[in-house]
């Protein structure tokens, strides 16, 4: 099986005095939904910005398709092809879907842009994620509604060929069947063989979409399981215990001789 | 496609008429009057009324084209609402259930899908779970739902939707269509995969011009719809579409089905897999990832999909030579096999298929429509129901 798509070892994170994350292990594959769980505190989102270049990392490294690198900035990441979509549908209402998709990475000249090839652009990535709940890509976003917004951010994911997509809590601000859409939309992006992790709180969201999920307590990765091979009490436990069973932090006895 | 106005009564007749004008946007999309006119074969005034008709029941609307050819009074638009005549799609899979509502037109108007573990893959599970979404699309949209059409890999009875045998899912001797019908309330067909996949394909895919194809669709088993002289082949009982027993391998691996070396245990998700040295549970997205960067290094190609290549086309020729199709339309996961396979196994089709020969080359093709064929043949399954009523 080729290298995993985003690798992280042994990765650190302090905030001053306060150590968020302790050497935490984590990996995305390609064509798989990784999901990423935990309490609030635990380091998820903290682990997700590491990644996107909004905290530099203080120990550890970042491997991307095996290779170490380094990300100090948002722009490295999305060099790499790695896409945050944040959980407070992050577009620019004025503009239309469009413009929003190609926000800062216009095509054509400065003083002329080449609208049509934008427009076609956007387009076809919706069709190619079988997008056909949006009418017409020239609708100004904030005549959109939750769920679609979300579909615009993550579209814009497909349209810059991004390899990894990381989903902060993409359907916290959405009600139940919107949710249910970005979802269906979220494993059709792992179908085209891209790396997707979600945070969620919804556990029966994880379940529904994901392969593999990784649980985060207190700043430290417990478990790194395939989604069939868990209950959702398990994963429960994992999360507010950091253990269930054999799986998780070894038991107290144990942790003087192990970690 | 339709008949020719046959009714005596002109009840008959303005019924006729006007399910033939809703199948023709239906299927074709908006268009004008004039259009309308010609291609029905009906007079002005006639499509005048019906569409009237329509317009007062909020089926479609009328608007004055944007595009003006010749001179003269231009003649309308008639656009079909999508949210006036809505269906729920169903397509029942191995790894996955995805579930769409789906408005005259074929627009989708909202969707939902999720992941089938062995626990949850139970059909008293799948029935409550596509209830309950339904019923949370229903709402969301604020749309009725008129009819469902769903998708399931086995052996179904098309009277009342029986499953015989479906066994990828485990399933065995479900009522599937009287029990989803029953709780749904509403009519519910029942289809195999691959005939709604041909369907889809048809209707609304690359085989629009085509009244004779096969449709081929690779999922963890093998399936396989005709469309023969513009129709179904259905077989008695509607049971036709075992392509993936084909033998092709005598004394290769043994089958579910009780044989050895069919087709599909040459060519389905897990000979791919072993193929590409995966194991054989791989998700599906990981899967295509590692086509994608095969299609990348076409050196290894040969080495890795050389006799995957082989056993495809092995069955191709069968198939060719057995329907004589105009065009084969390869779906699902194999539309994420690299570009040089397809045109490898094309080549050796058009080489030793005597029906390919005989008509120059029998097209070989990828479905556009990708993994939501047999989601958009549901939907053009549940239509068949409503058409004729609305």
């Amino acid at each position: 099986m080729s290298e995993p798509i985003l690798q992280l070892r042994a990765v650190s994170k302090s905030f001053g005095a306060v150590r968020v994350l302790h050497d935490v292990d984590f990996t995305v594959r390609a064509g798989e939904v990784t999901a990423l769980v935990g309490d609030n505190g635990a380091g998820k989102s903290t682990l997700v910005k590491c990644v996107a270049g909004i905290h530099p990392i203080d120990g550890g490294e970042i491997l991307f398709n095996g290779e170490p690198v380094t990300i100090h900035a948002p722009a490295d990441a999305s060099a790499l092809g790695i896409e945050v979509v944040y959980q407070d549908l992050a577009l620019a209402d004025n503009l239309d879907i469009v413009q929003n998709m190609f926000l800062g990475r216009e095509r054509g000249k400065p003083w002329l842009l080449d609208e049509s090839d934008m427009e076609q652009a956007a387009r076809r990535t919706l069709a190619s994620l079988s997008v056909r709940t949006v009418t017409s890509v020239r609708m100004p976003v904030a005549s959109l509604s939750g769920g679609q917004r979300q579909t615009v951010a993550i579209a814009k994911a497909v349209l810059w060929d991004s390899k990894v997509v990381l989903l902060d809590e993409p359907t916290a601000a959405l009600g139940v069947a919107q949710t249910r859409q970005v979802l269906d939309l979220v494993r059709r992006l792992a179908e085209q063989g891209l790396g997707v992790v979600l945070i969620s709180h919804n556990m029966a969201d994880v379940f529904e979409v994901a392969d593999r999920i990784a649980t985060l307590y207190l700043g430290r990765m417990v478990a790194e399981v395939p989604t069939k091979d868990v209950t959702h009490g398990q994963v429960v436990e994992l999360i507010t215990a950091g253990r269930s069973g054999e799986l998780g932090l070894a038991r107290p006895e144990a942790a003087g001789a192990g970690r | 496609m339709t008949a020719p106005t046959s009714g005596t009564r002109p009840d008959d007749a303005r019924r006729h008429n006007r399910s033939a004008l809703l199948r023709r946007l239906h299927v074709d999309g908006p268009c004008t009057r004039a259009t309308l006119a010609t291609e029905l074969g009906l007079n002005r005034s006639t499509i005048k009324a019906v569409v009237d008709g329509l317009a007062e029941a909020g089926v479609v609307t009328e608007a004055v084209p944007s595009q003006r050819s010749g001179a003269g009074r231009p003649s309308l638009m008639v656009l079909p609402q999508p949210q006036s005549a809505v269906v729920l799609a169903v397509d029942i899979r191995v790894d996955q259930v995805a579930m769409a509502m789906v408005g005259i037109g074929g627009q989708i108007l909202g969707r939902h899908s999720w992941n089938l573990h062995r626990t949850t893959r139970l059909p008293g599970e799948v029935i409550t779970h596509v209830v309950e979404s339904a019923q949370l699309l229903r709402d969301e949209l604020a749309v009725v739902v008129s009819a469902a059409g769903v998708s399931v890999p086995g052996v179904v009875r098309r009277a009342d939707g029986f499953v015989h045998e479906a066994p990828n899912l485990g399933w065995r001797d479900v009522a599937l269509g009287r029990r989803l019908g029953s709780v749904l309330q509403l009519p519910t067909l029942v289809g195999n995969d691959a005939e709604l996949g041909a369907l889809a394909e048809h209707v609304r895919g690359v085989a629009r011009d085509s009244s004779d194809l096969v449709y081929l669709s690779a999922d963890v088993g093998l399936g396989g719809g005709v469309i023969a002289g513009g129709r179904p082949l259905r077989g008695t009982g509607g049971y036709v579409g075992e392509i993936g027993h084909i033998q092709v391998r005598p004394g290769g691996r043994a089958c579910f089905c009780g044989a050895q070396g069919c087709w599909e245990t040459e060519v389905g998700e897990p000979a791919l897999c072993r193929a590409l040295g995966l194991p054989e549970d791989t998700p599906r997205g990981a899967l295509v990832a590692e086509l994608r960067t095969l299609s990348a290094a076409p050196d290894q190609i040969e080495r890795k999909l050389g006799e995957f290549t082989e056993w495809l086309a092995t069955g191709l020729v069968t198939l060719v030579n057995m329907l004589a199709p105009e065009l084969v339309v390869l779906g699902d996961l194999l539309t994420a096999l690299p570009p040089r396979v397809v045109d490898r196994a094309r080549a050796i089709v058009h080489e030793r298929s005597l029906v390919s020969r005989a008509v120059g080359g029998t097209r070989i093709t990828i479905s556009p429509l990708g993994r939501d064929a047999r989601l958009v043949g549901a939907a053009e399954l549940a239509f068949e129901q409503i058409l004729e009523s609305i």
